[in-house]
């Protein structure tokens, strides 16, 4: 069996921060991996170490220094990894579901995996759209927010677990090929071992273009226009404590009397 | 010349400090008050792959080099020198069972280590013996097949907690020439005779384990010498380049922390109506922590560097370790003074780091003897 990782690098923002038009200033901008990608990553690399896949492949669009990214991928046990670029990605300020979904359908009809396992969402745009949008153009069977997996995988079958508003939670039955999107939690993230790190400098990372891939470039015109980007004023300041209850309780107490509340 | 890091470097710093701020950064307060042993995150390190990174990959390890050593060591002492100690010290004697040992003795005792099933400790000094490490007394004497050894070691890393050590011993008394007659023979801790007393009340690097070793008619088997017999301290030199570079990150990663926090606390911290950071007395101590913490990196790296091509650095190795040790002091005393009173106590790492700092300028030879080394090297006289 194989199984496709979507794997994205994303923006993530420092504590404090300045917007230009509608942009975070870079200089307050660092790149990480996806932290619900972490996940998917994080759930191939146990079925392939559970004997249930051969193989782990991950996909990115992103630029070549998301390269780093990768190898965080490939250094946590994927076995190979994809990346495509183009010139015509380069100025697009808004890359949409429809653009990568098309992107990502023409890298999956070269690697026709069993399984593609995609994070919930990314933490910069956070469609959390295109895992199901890929199912979607594919035509494969899908299950969005899935916090359990049962790795039998058997007669092409996953049984997930996911999670659904108001703490309801939901089993049901996908028949593969599927797209399966990866909630926090679903397992444990490892740190990428010493030795990982070492063996990813040497693992193969393609990077492809849209030509490549035979997709037309036009498909990096999205239909959505990003207007504005504001910090939304906030009505009341929260307050935290730290420490353990038994020396925070009593703050507490303290601060709901002064505000009024009585028992 | 080239100043950048690989790929894989930067990979490997990134990770070990996520390592180091996930896992070690919230119970490094706790171990150093309880002055406990940090199990748990040595058992986290080994599910890393970080024990012993410099173990070669036949035998489980990385097969990383200095360079690579020092970026590891510096990531985790940037946040918790006890724990980083900790975690850097299993294999701590490894390296002459690596360079001396026979392949069996690799096998038997380097695997373990880098599996992280095995913790190990490096035996030299003595209540008696610091600095003048040819005044060894710990005696092992040949008896048919085996060693039979006695005597004291103290402030013995691991000592309490290790399950075998490289220990420095006097075979042969009448050996001429102060240098002749020590060889380096394995002791495990589950040998009748062998006990560990810990050492408590330390200063600093408090979650690390520290003891007295006291050998009683300890017996090990003849094939626990490591390398030639009566060559010990020839074998051992060998690595003070390595070594001493590697305490060098320790005094980088300690100025780096300091260095970090002070940052922090000076932007969050407002007096007068402003951040303390807007003060110039302020912003020109964080401007000299960087400027030291950076000139330390560079002569670290570069010592480090060199090692790995192979190159004898006895003065290169000094001076990183001298130096380093030096402005890790200084930053964690800065750091302090730009918390106040906020760093007079254990809410903040920085009292934490101003203690640790400390015995980077002590232990793998003091700032004197590192000083007399340079200057032995620069004049060209003989040993001190």
């Amino acid at each position: 069996m194989k199984i496709l990782v979507t794997v994205a690098e994303v923006a993530t923002v420092d504590d404090e921060f300045e917007i230009d038009g509608t942009e975070i200033a870079d200089q307050y901008l660092n790149a990480d991996l996806n932290e619900w990608d972490d996940y998917a990553i994080e759930e191939a690399v146990q079925l392939q170490e559970g004997g249930v896949a051969d193989e782990v492949v991950t996909v990115t669009i992103g630029p070549e220094e998301s390269e780093q990214t990768i190898r965080q991928a490939l250094a946590k046990g994927a076995d190979r990894a994809i990346r495509v670029w183009d010139e015509s990605l380069e100025g697009v300020d808004l890359l949409d579901v429809r653009a990568k979904t098309e992107i990502l359908k023409a890298v999956v009809a070269e690697e026709e995996p069993d399984l593609i396992l995609s994070g919930v969402q990314t933490g910069d745009d956070s469609w959390m759209a295109t895992g199901v949008s890929l199912a979607e153009s594919l035509d494969f069977q899908w299950s969005a927010v899935v916090n359990d997996l049962d790795h039998d995988l058997e007669d092409g079958t996953a049984s997930v677990r996911r999670e659904l508003e108001g703490g309801v939670e939901e089993l049901s039955e996908v028949d593969l090929p599927a797209v399966l999107t990866i909630q926090t939690g679903i397992n444990e993230p490892r740190y990428a071992s010493l030795r990982g790190i070492r063996q990813a400098q040497r693992k193969p990372l393609d990077a492809k273009t849209l030509d490549d891939i035979g997709v037309d470039a036009g498909v990096v015109d999205g239909s959505l226009e990003l207007t504005d980007m504001y910090e939304p004023e906030s009505e009341s300041d929260a307050t935290v404590w730290e420490g353990s209850a038994e020396e925070t309780a009593g703050e507490l107490a303290e601060m709901l009397r002064e505000k009024g509340v009585t028992a | 010349m080239d100043f950048e890091l690989t790929d894989e470097q930067k990979q490997l710093r990134e990770e070990v400090r996520r390592f180091a701020e996930n896992e070690i950064a919230p119970i490094a307060e706790e171990y150093d008050v309880e002055e406990k042993y940090p199990h748990e995150i040595i058992d986290k390190a080994a599910d890393m792959g970080l024990l012993g990174p410099h173990i070669p990959i036949e035998y489980g390890g990385a097969g990383y080099g200095s360079l690579e050593v020092a970026m590891i060591v510096e990531e985790l002492f940037a946040v918790d020198a006890g724990i980083g100690l900790s975690i850097i010290s299993t294999s701590f004697g490894c390296e002459s069972i690596m360079h001396f040992g026979t392949d069996e003795q690799k096998e038997r005792f380097l695997e373990p280590v880098a599996a992280g099933e095995a913790i190990t400790g490096a035996a030299i000094s003595e209540p008696d013996t610091g600095s003048d490490v040819s005044s060894v007394s710990t005696q092992a004497e040949k008896d048919g097949d085996e060693w039979v050894i006695n005597g004291n070691k103290m402030w013995i890393t691991n000592g309490s907690i290790g399950d075998f050590f490289v220990v420095l011993c006097e075979t042969n008394p009448d050996a001429e020439g102060r240098y002749n007659g020590f060889s380096q023979i394995v002791v495990e801790s589950d040998r009748d005779g062998f006990e560990a007393d810990k050492i408590t009340g330390k200063l600093g690097i408090r979650a690390s384990d520290t003891a007295e070793l006291i050998f009683d008619d300890v017996r090990v088997p003849e094939e626990n010498l490591i390398g030639t017999q009566d060559a010990a301290f020839m074998q051992q030199m060998q690595f003070f380049d390595e070594t001493r570079t590697a305490v060098a990150a320790q005094g980088v990663g300690i100025a780096k922390g300091a260095l970090r926090a002070s940052l922090e606390y000076a932007q969050d911290r407002e007096q007068f109506g402003r951040p303390i950071s807007d003060f110039q007395a302020i912003q020109h101590k964080i401007a000299d922590m960087a400027t030291e913490a950076e000139a330390a990196r560079n002569l670290t790296y570069k010592a480090a560097w060199k090692v790995d091509q192979g190159e004898d650095i006895t003065k290169l190795a000094s001076m990183a370790k001298e130096f380093a040790s030096r402005i890790a002091v200084d930053a964690a005393n800065e750091a302090v003074q730009i918390h106040g009173g906020a760093g007079y106590v254990n809410d903040f790492p920085v009292e934490r780091f101003y203690r640790d700092a400390k015995i980077t300028q002590i232990y793998e030879g003091t700032t004197e003897i590192q000083k007399n080394v340079i200057a032995r090297e620069l004049l060209g006289k003989g040993a001190f």
